[in-house]
C-alpha cells in the first residue's frame, strides 16, 4: 500500500512526504529495524518506536531533520548500509520529518523481516480456530476453506481398492493381502493400527528423524551390538501408543527415571544414536584436539534433540548469534550445559537382584584370581622389578646428563626438588586407569628405599586417591624420590607435612615431559625365568594355567545387561565460547533452555547433576505450554500421511524453514492432541477419516498450474515406495517375508578382517536376512546395499525429509541385482503351479483384476520366457513401485 | 530465500534425476538473475580429476624441501615448537631419508622418492601451505572429501555433479576409482551424496567385466530372457502412463530405465582398454605388477574424462589395517613411503603427461592431495616413522587456468607449520570450484534449516595460483 502511494503524485505535499517516507522506511529500513529482533534495539515500525529511538538515542525529532540521527545517516550514507538512498528518497525523508513526522494510516509499517523475532509465529502459543458444529472433520474444515479460496475442489473419494492399498503401505509398509481387499474401511483402519507392523513403518520415521546408526562412523566405526534395544523401544512406543510426551521424556531421561529398566534407560540411545568419533575422544593424544571432538559430540546431541522436538536449528548459534532465529549464542551454551554430563558408550542396567546373582557367582571365582595372582606375585614380582629397574635404570642414566624428566612411566621415575626436612611424606596417586596402583619400590633420596610392593585398594581417581604415607620417627632431609610402579600410575604428587593435616607438593607428574610415552620393551619370559629357582618355576608354570581356567570359568559368568545408551558422568563448569572455539572461554553459564520461549522456562543451577539436567530439560519439551512441541509432531505425521507437510521443512520451523500452508489446521491439531492425551493414534484415526485423505490421486491440469506442489492437497499425491517398503513388499510378495520382530539385526554388509574397519556388502541369504528392513544392522559409510540407490539415507546426518529420486542406477539393481532376481523366482514357484498364474499375480502385486490386454501381453511373453522372469518385470513396473 | 523442497520439482529437474545430469540444473536455476551465461565464472577447466592419498604422504620427504631438517637432525623440540603428535611418542628432528634435487625449468626441488612426478613440476601449480582442522584420519577424510569433519555430508564430487551435471547422460556423472587394495578409510562415505539427492552420489566402478554393480544380472538370465524383460517393462509402463496423465515421475522412471540401458552399453566400452596401443600401456605401468592395478585407474580416469564424466575420483591406498596398505607411515616412513611411492609416482605421472598430450589438460583440472601431512621429528625416541601432522602439508593442482610450475605457501623452516598464506581445505575446495566456473557462496542445497555450502561459511578463492 505504501509502495502504491510513491505514485502518487496529486496528493497535498505534507500527505505526499508522509507515505513516500513510510513507503521508504517500511521497504528499505524495517526488515532490519522492526519487531522486538530490531538492530540497536530500534524499531521504526511504530511511531512510538520511531520516536523513541534506539541503542544510540533519538532517532527523530519531528520538525528538525538537521538534528535526527535518522536523518543525519542515510544523508551521509552510512544506513541502510546495502545501497545508499537517492537524492529525491533523501529528501522525501527531510521534507517528512520537518513537517512533523506525521503518522497517519495504520499503526504499523507492514515489513517483509529479514529474520526472525521472540515475535516468530511458531514461538507463540497456537491458537484455538473454531470449526463450525456442522463440520464433520476439522481437517476437511481448514483444508477445503484454502481450497475453495483459491478456486479449486478436492479430487473424488479414491475406490475402496485404493483405499486400502493406500492404507496398508502408509501404515504398515506392506501391501495388503487379496483377502483384506473386501474389509471396510474403518475397520481396516483400526485393524492396521493395532497390527505389530504399525510401529515397524511408523518407528522408521522416527529412526530416520534421530539419525539412528549402529556403528560409530568415522576411521574406526566400530560396531554397537546393543544399540538395537533402542530401535526395539522407539517401535514398541508407536505401537503401544506411548503418549508423546512421555516418549520425549524416556528418550531424554529414561535412565534417570527409570534406572533399573533396561529398556527404559535404553530410549536414552536417542541421546547417543548419532556418529561418534571414538578416535579423537579416546586415541587422542592432542588435548585441545579432543577437547574440540568433545564440544562437537555436545552439539550432535543438542542439535539433534532441538531438531527432532523442537523444529529448530540451534547449532547455528554455536559460533555467533543465530543469523535467522532468536536463539543467542548464550542460549546455546546454556543447553550445551544440559548436556554436559552426558556421554557416549555403553552401561550396564539391572536390578538389586540381579547384580546380586551376579556377584554371587562371581565373588568365589574373583578370589580364587585374585590369590593365584597373589601368589604369582610373590614368586616373580620382586625379580621382575629388581630385573626391570636395572634396565631402566641405565636407559635413565644415559639421559641424566640432559637434566631432563622422563615421562611418568611403568618403571622406573625419579623427581628433584628443593631438600625438605620432615617425619611425614605421602605420595599421592590421583589416577591409575583401571587397576589399583602398585608401588613395587619407593626411594627417597638422600637414603634409600622406604617402600616396596606397596598397593592401593583400588583403581585410584581424583575423587578416591590411593596414598602411600610414610611417617618417620627421626626427621629426615629428602630432595628426590625414585619410585617404580609396573602398574599404570598415570598421575600422582608426592607431598610433605608437619602436622599430618596440611600437606604442601614437593613434585608431582606435571614435573615430568607431558604427554609422551616411552616404549620400553617388556622383560622376556626367559630372562624372569633363569632368574628363578627350579621350584619356583614349576609352581609359577602351575600358577599360570590356574590362572588361564579361573578366568575363564570368570569370563562365563554371564554378563549384566550392558547397552547402548547415554553414559551420564559428573558435569563441568559451562562457558560460552568464543566463535565455537573451545580454547577461547568467555562468560561462564548455567544450565537452561532457549530464551526465546516465554510461556515456560528451564534455569538450573550450576550445581545440578547430570540427570537433573535432562529432566529438566525433558519437562520443559514435554510441557503442554511449549509453543513448538506439539506442532512438531503433529506436521511430521501429517507430513509422513501427505508427502508434503503443513510445514514442509518438518525439523526447521525458523525463519529458513517453510511457512505453513493451513496454520490454523496445525494449532488445530496441536492444540487437540495434546487434549487427546498426546495419543499419535488418535491423530491418525482424525487423519484417516477425513475427506482429504480418501480422496483420490486423479491429475487435475488446472490444480496442478495453480499450486503444482499440491500444497493444498487438492489430491492425494502419488507415492513411490521408500527404500524399506519396496524391499519388504517385494519379501511380502514372494511370500517370504519372516515376521520375526524385535532382537539384534541382520547383516547385510560385514566387518572386514585384519584390523580393518570397512564393511563390504554381503549377499546374505535366507530367513534371517528376508526380516523386514527396519531390522538391518545399520552401518554408517558401509559398502553400497540395494535400499542405498532408493534414497535410504546414511544416518551420519537426521533425515527429516528423504529425497525420492528416479536414477538409472536404481533402475539397473531393482533390474539385476541379485536379491530382486532370487524373489521373483521365489514367487514364481509359489504360483506356478496356479491355473493361472497372470491374474494371480497381478492379485497379488496389484490386488486387482489384469485386463484383458495385460492377460494377452502376459501369455505372449510366456510364450518363450520363464514366469520369474514375467514376474521380475513386474515388481519393477511403475504400478508396483507407485502407490496412488 | 524459500527452501528448495518448497518449490515443487520442475518437469527439467525430474529429466535431470533420472539422467544423472543432462545440463547443470542446479546452476541453471541458481543462475537465473545473473546474466553471465551457464555458470558464475568463465569456465577454465570443464572437468576434474581428484588423486587421493590416504593415510598422510609426507610432504616434507617429497615436495616441500626442507634442509634445515638435516642441521637440526636428532634435537628435540622446544618451547612453543613443542610438538604434540597424535599419538603422543614424541620423537626428535628427523632429516628426509630421501635426496633432493632440481628438476625443470622451475627448479622445483624433489626428492628422489618421485623421479616420474619430478619430471612434470613444470605443469604442476604447488600450495605448500595446506591445513587441516583435525589430526586424527576420519574427521580429517572428511574434511577433504567433503568440506566437513563430521561424517554425512556431501562429496565434493557430488556438489559438482549437483552443480554442473554431466555431458555424457549414459555415464555417471562422477565414478569412483578405488585402491584395488580396498576403499580407502571411511569407506564409501567420501564419495556420498549426503543430503543431495542420489542421482550426485559417486559411483564405483570396479574390473572390467561389471564396471558397476548391478549393470547387468547374473550369468544365470539369458541374453534373450533379458531383452525380452526389458521390452515388457516398457509396454507395462506405457500402458500404465496412459492411465496415469499427467505424472512427471512415471515419465522420469520410463527414462531412468532407457539410460540404465544405454548405460549398459556405454560403461563397458569405457572401462575395456582394448584400444590402448603399447606404448601407453608401457607409460601407464601397465606391464608392472606394481604398478599394475593403479595404473589401470588412471588410464580409466582419462578414458572417462574424454567421455565426459564429470569428476574422477582416484584413490592411491586402502583403508587401515595389518600390513598397511596406505600411506600412514608410523612406524617405518622409508619401507612405506618406498612401497607405496613406487606404485603412484609412475602412473599419476603418465596420467598427467598423457592428458596434456591429447590437449585434455587444457579444459581437465587435476587435483592431487591427501588428509593431512607428516611431522618433521621421529614418531617416538630413535624410531624411524612419522606422525600426523594437519598444521601444514603439500598438494598440487595441475590444468587448466593455473599458473603452471608455481609454488605458493609455504611451511616454517621444520616443515611443521604452515607459516606463509596458510591454506584451509575451505580455500582449497573453493578454488577447485572457481577454476570449473563456479561461486562456492552461490552452490547451495538447502537441508535442516541452513543452505548448506561446500565451504560452510568459509573459504576465499586462491586468487594467486590462477593464470
Amino acid at each position: 500500500m505504501w509502495r502504491r502511494a510513491l505514485l502518487a503524485i496529486a496528493m497535498a505535499p505534507a500527505v505526499w512526504a508522509q507515505d513516500s517516507a513510510l513507503a521508504l522506511l517500511a521497504e528499505r529500513c524495517a526488515k532490519c529495524h522492526s519487531g522486538s529482533a530490531a538492530l540497536s534495539g530500534f524499531d521504526l515500525s511504530t511511531r512510538t518506536g520511531l520516536l523513541k529511538g534506539g541503542k544510540h538515542g533519538s532517532a527523530v525529532t519531528p520538525g528538525d531533520p538537521a538534528s535526527s540521527r535518522l536523518f543525519q545517516w542515510v544523508s551521509e550514507g552510512k544506513m541502510p548500509p546495502d545501497a545508499r538512498l537517492t537524492e529525491p528518497q533523501i529528501q522525501s525523508i527531510r521534507a517528512w520529518i520537518e513537517s512533523g513526522a506525521a503518522w497517519t494510516g495504520p499503526e504499523k509499517l507492514q515489513v517483509e523481516a529479514k529474520r526472525a523475532g521472540r515475535d516468530w509465529w511458531a514461538l507463540q502459543t497456537p491458537q484455538r480456530p473454531e470449526v463450525p458444529a456442522a463440520a464433520s472433520n476439522p481437517v476437511d474444515f481448514f483444508v477445503l476453506s484454502k481450497l475453495r479460496a483459491h478456486g479449486l475442489e478436492q479430487a473424488p473419494v479414491a475406490d475402496h481398492r485404493t483405499l486400502i492399498r493406500r492404507l496398508s503401505f502408509d501404515l504398515m509398509g506392506l501391501p495388503p493381502t487379496p483377502e483384506q481387499m473386501s474389509e471396510p474401511y474403518e475397520k481396516a483402519v483400526e485393524r492396521l493400527l493395532a497390527s505389530p507392523h504399525y510401529g515397524e513403518r511408523w518407528g522408521r520415521y522416527w529412526l530416520d528423524v534421530v539419525r539412528f546408526g549402529e556403528t560409530d562412523g568415522g576411521e574406526h566405526n566400530f560396531e554397537r551390538f546393543s544399540a538395537w534395544r533402542y530401535r526395539d523401544y522407539v517401535i514398541d512406543a508407536f505401537n503401544r501408543d506411548k503418549p508423546y510426551n512421555q516418549f520425549i521424556r524416556e528418550q531424554l531421561a529414561g535412565d534417570a527415571i527409570y534406572p533399573d529398566n533396561p529398556g527404559l534407560v535404553a530410549a536414552t540411545g536417542f541421546l547417543v544414536a548419532g556418529p561418534w568419533d571414538s578416535v579423537s575422544a579416546e586415541l587422542n593424544k592432542d588435548l585441545a584436539m579432543k577437547a574440540a571432538a568433545r564440544q562437537d559430540e555436545l552439539d550432535d546431541m543438542l542439535t539433534t534433540t532441538f531438531a527432532s522436538f523442537q523444529g529448530l536449528t540451534l547449532n547455528c548459534a554455536r559460533c555467533h548469534d543465530h543469523k535467522f532465529d532468536p536463539i543467542p549464542t548464550r542460549d546455546y551454551y546454556r543447553i550445551a550445559a544440559l548436556f554436559n554430563g552426558s556421554g557416549f558408550g555403553k552401561r550396564e542396567v539391572a536390578t538389586g537382584a540381579e547384580r546380586t546373582a551376579r556377584e554371587t557367582a562371581a565373588a568365589p571365582v574373583r578370589a580364587e584370581l585374585n590369590e593365584v595372582r597373589a601368589r604369582l606375585d610373590e614368586i616373580e614380582g620382586a625379580v621382575r622389578s629388581r630385573l626391570l629397574i636395572e634396565k631402566y635404570s641405565a636407559f635413565d642414566a644415559a639421559r641424566a646428563k640432559e637434566a631432563k624428566r622422563i615421562p611418568v612411566n611403568p618403571l622406573w621415575n625419579r623427581n628433584a626438588f628443593a631438600p625438605v626436612t620432615a617425619k611425614r611424606f605421602r605420595m599421592v596417586v590421583v589416577s591409575s586407569g583401571k587397576d589399583a596402583p602398585l608401588v613395587r619400590r619407593l626411594d627417597l633420596l638422600p637414603g634409600g628405599t622406604v617402600a616396596r610392593d606397596w598397593r592401593g585398594a583400588e583403581a585410584a581417581s581424583a575423587d578416591r586417591p590411593a596414598i602411600l604415607t610414610l611417617n618417620f620417627a627421626e626427621p629426615r632431609t629428602v630432595s628426590e624420590i625414585r619410585w617404580a610402579s609396573e602398574a599404570a600410575i598415570k598421575v600422582y604428587r608426592f607431598e610433605w607435612s608437619v602436622d599430618g593435616e596440611r600437606w604442601t607438593t614437593l613434585c608431582s607428574s606435571l614435573d615430568h615431559v607431558a604427554g609422551s610415552e616411552l616404549d620400553l620393551p617388556d622383560l622376556p619370559e626367559a630372562e624372569l625365568l633363569s632368574a628363578l629357582s627350579p621350584p619356583l618355576r614349576e609352581e609359577r608354570k602351575r600358577l599360570l594355567s590356574a590362572r588361564v581356567a579361573a578366568q575363564a570359568r570368570y569370563d562365563a559368568i554371564p554378563a549384566l545387561t550392558a547397552i547402548h545408551a547415554v553414559n551420564p558422568h559428573s558435569t563441568t563448569p559451562a562457558y560460552v565460547l568464543d566463535r565455537g572455539n573451545v580454547q577461547k572461554r568467555g562468560e561462564e553459564v548455567a544450565p537452561g533452555a532457549l530464551s526465546a520461549i516465554g510461556q515456560i522456562s528451564c534455569d538450573l543451577p550450576s550445581t545440578a547433576t547430570d540427570s537433573e539436567r535432562r529432566l529438566a530439560l525433558a519437562d520443559w519439551i514435554a510441557s503442554p505450554n511449549n509453543p513448538l512441541t506439539a506442532r512438531v509432531i503433529v506436521n511430521r505425521i501429517w507430513y509422513y500421511h501427505f508427502g508434503t507437510g503443513i510445514v514442509n521443512t518438518p525439523s526447521d520451523f525458523g525463519f529458513n524453514g517453510d511457512r505453513p500452508s493451513h496454520p490454523e489446521l496445525l494449532d488445530y491439531l496441536a492444540n487437540a492432541f495434546v487434549e487427546h492425551g498426546w495419543s499419535v493414534k488418535w491423530l491418525h484415526r482424525l487423519i484417516l477419516t477425513s475427506r482429504t485423505y480418501r480422496q483420490s490421486a486423479t491429475f487435475n491440469e488446472k490444480a496442478h498450474s495453480i499450486d503444482a506442489g499440491n500444497r493444498l492437497l487438492w489430491r492425494m499425491p502419488l507415492k513411490r515406495m521408500d527404500a524399506e517398503t519396496l524391499r519388504d513388499s517385494i519379501l511380502f510378495a514372494a511370500g517370504s517375508l519372516n515376521q520375526k520382530t524385535g532382537g539384534p539385526g541382520f547383516l547385510l554388509q560385514k566387518k572386514g578382517d585384519r584390523g580393518s574397519y570397512i564393511y563390504s556388502a554381503v549377499d546374505n541369504d535366507g530367513p534371517e536376512v528376508w526380516r523386514r528392513a527396519v531390522y538391518r544392522f545399520v552401518v554408517r559409510g558401509g559398502d553400497r546395499i540395494m535400499l542405498d540407490s532408493f534414497d535410504c539415507p546414511d544416518p551420519s546426518v537426521a533425515t527429516p525429509q528423504r529425497s525420492l529420486s528416479n536414477t538409472p542406477v536404481q533402475a539397473l539393481t531393482l533390474m539385476n541385482n541379485a536379491f530382486v532376481l532370487r524373489q521373483a523366482g521365489i514367487l514364481a514357484a509359489r504360483i506356478g503351479s496356479d491355473p493361472d498364474p497372470i491374474r494371480r499375480a497381478s492379485h497379488i502385486l496389484f490386488q486387482r483384476e489384469p485386463s484383458a490386454a495385460e492377460i494377452a501381453t502376459g501369455l505372449r511373453f510366456l510364450k518363450d520366457q520363464p514366469l520369474a522372469a514375467y514376474l521380475r518385470a513386474l515388481l519393477n513396473s511403475n504400478e508396483f513401485v507407485y502407490v496412488p | 530465500m524459500s527452501p528448495n523442497r518448497i518449490t515443487s520439482p520442475t518437469r527439467r529437474q525430474l529429466l535431470w534425476e533420472a539422467g544423472g545430469g543432462l545440463a547443470g540444473i542446479a546452476l541453471a536455476s541458481l543462475m537465473q538473475e545473473s546474466a553471465e551465461g551457464a555458470t558464475h565464472f568463465p569456465v577454465k577447466a570443464k572437468r576434474v580429476i581428484f588423486i587421493f592419498l590416504p593415510g598422510g604422504l609426507s610432504h616434507v620427504d617429497t615436495f616441500d624441501y626442507k634442509p634445515r631438517l638435516a642441521a637440526h637432525h636428532g634435537q628435540e623440540t622446544k618451547g612453543e615448537n613443542t610438538i604434540t603428535p597424535f599419538f603422543g611418542k614424541r620423537g626428535t628432528v628427523m632429516k628426509s631419508p630421501w635426496a633432493f634435487r632440481q628438476h625443470g625449468q622451475s627448479g622445483k626441488w624433489v626428492s628422489d622418492l618421485l623421479p616420474h612426478l619430478a619430471g612434470r613440476v613444470d605443469d604442476l601449480t604447488f600450495v605448500h601451505s595446506m591445513t587441516t582442522r583435525s589430526n586424527a584420519h576420519g574427521p580429517a577424510i572428511f574434511q577433504m572429501s567433503t568440506g566437513f569433519v563430521f561424517q554425512g555430508f556431501p562429496s565434493v564430487g557430488s556438489w559438482i555433479s549437483y552443480g554442473l551435471g554431466s555431458e555424457n547422460a549414459n555415464l555417471p556423472a562422477f565414478v569412483v576409482l578405488p585402491d584395488p587394495r580396498g576403499l580407502p578409510p571411511c569407506g564409501v562415505a567420501n564419495w556420498g551424496n549426503g543430503f543431495l539427492p542420489a542421482a550426485h552420489q559417486g559411483v564405483i566402478f570396479g574390473d572390467e567385466r561389471m564396471p558397476i554393480a548391478d549393470l547387468n544380472p547374473p550369468s544365470a538370465v539369458s541374453p534373450s530372457t533379458q531383452a525380452a524383460t526389458y521390452d515388457l517393462l516398457t509396454e507395462l509402463n506405457e500402458r500404465h502412463l496412459r492411465d496415469n496423465p499427467g505424472e512427471d515421475q512415471l515419465v522420469s522412471r520410463i527414462r531412468a530405465y532407457e539410460l540404465a540401458a544405454r548405460m549398459q552399453v556405454s560403461a563397458p566400452e569405457v572401462t575395456s582398454i582394448a584400444g590402448e596401443n603399447e606404448r601407453t600401456r608401457e607409460m601407464y605401468g601397465l606391464n608392472d605388477p606394481v604398478t599394475r592395478s593403479y595404473g589401470y585407474n588412471c588410464l580409466l580416469a582419462r578414458r572417462l574424462i574424454e567421455k565426459g564424466v564429470r569428476a574422477v575420483q582416484l584413490y592411491n591406498g586402502g583403508h587401515f589395517g595389518t600390513p598397511r596398505i596406505n600411506w600412514d607411515a608410523h612406524e617405518d616412513l622409508v619401507a612405506n613411503h618406498t612401497k607405496l611411492a613406487a606404485g603412484m609416482d609412475k602412473p599419476t605421472a603418465a596420467l598427467l603427461l598423457d592428458l596434456k598430450q591429447r590437449g585434455l589438460l587444457d579444459e581437465t583440472l587435476v587435483v592431487w592431495t591427501t588428509e593431512f601431512g607428516r611431522l618433521p621429528i621421529s614418531e617416538g625416541l630413535g624410531e624411524g616413522g612419522r606422525d600426523h601432522n594437519p598444521e601444514g602439508f603439500t598438494s598440487f593442482l595441475a590444468g587448466a587456468g593455473l599458473k603452471h610450475g608455481f609454488s605458493y605457501g609455504a611451511t616454517d623452516e621444520m616443515g611443521y607449520r604452515a607459516a606463509e598464506n596458510p591454506v584451509t581445505i575451505y580455500d582449497f575446495h573453493a578454488t577447485i570450484l572457481r577454476l570449473l566456473g563456479i561461486d562456492h557462496t552461490r552452490l547451495t542445497y538447502y537441508h535442516n534449516g541452513l543452505k548448506r555450502r561446500l565451504t560452510d561459511v568459509h573459504g576465499r578463492v586462491l586468487e594467486h595460483l590462477l593464470s
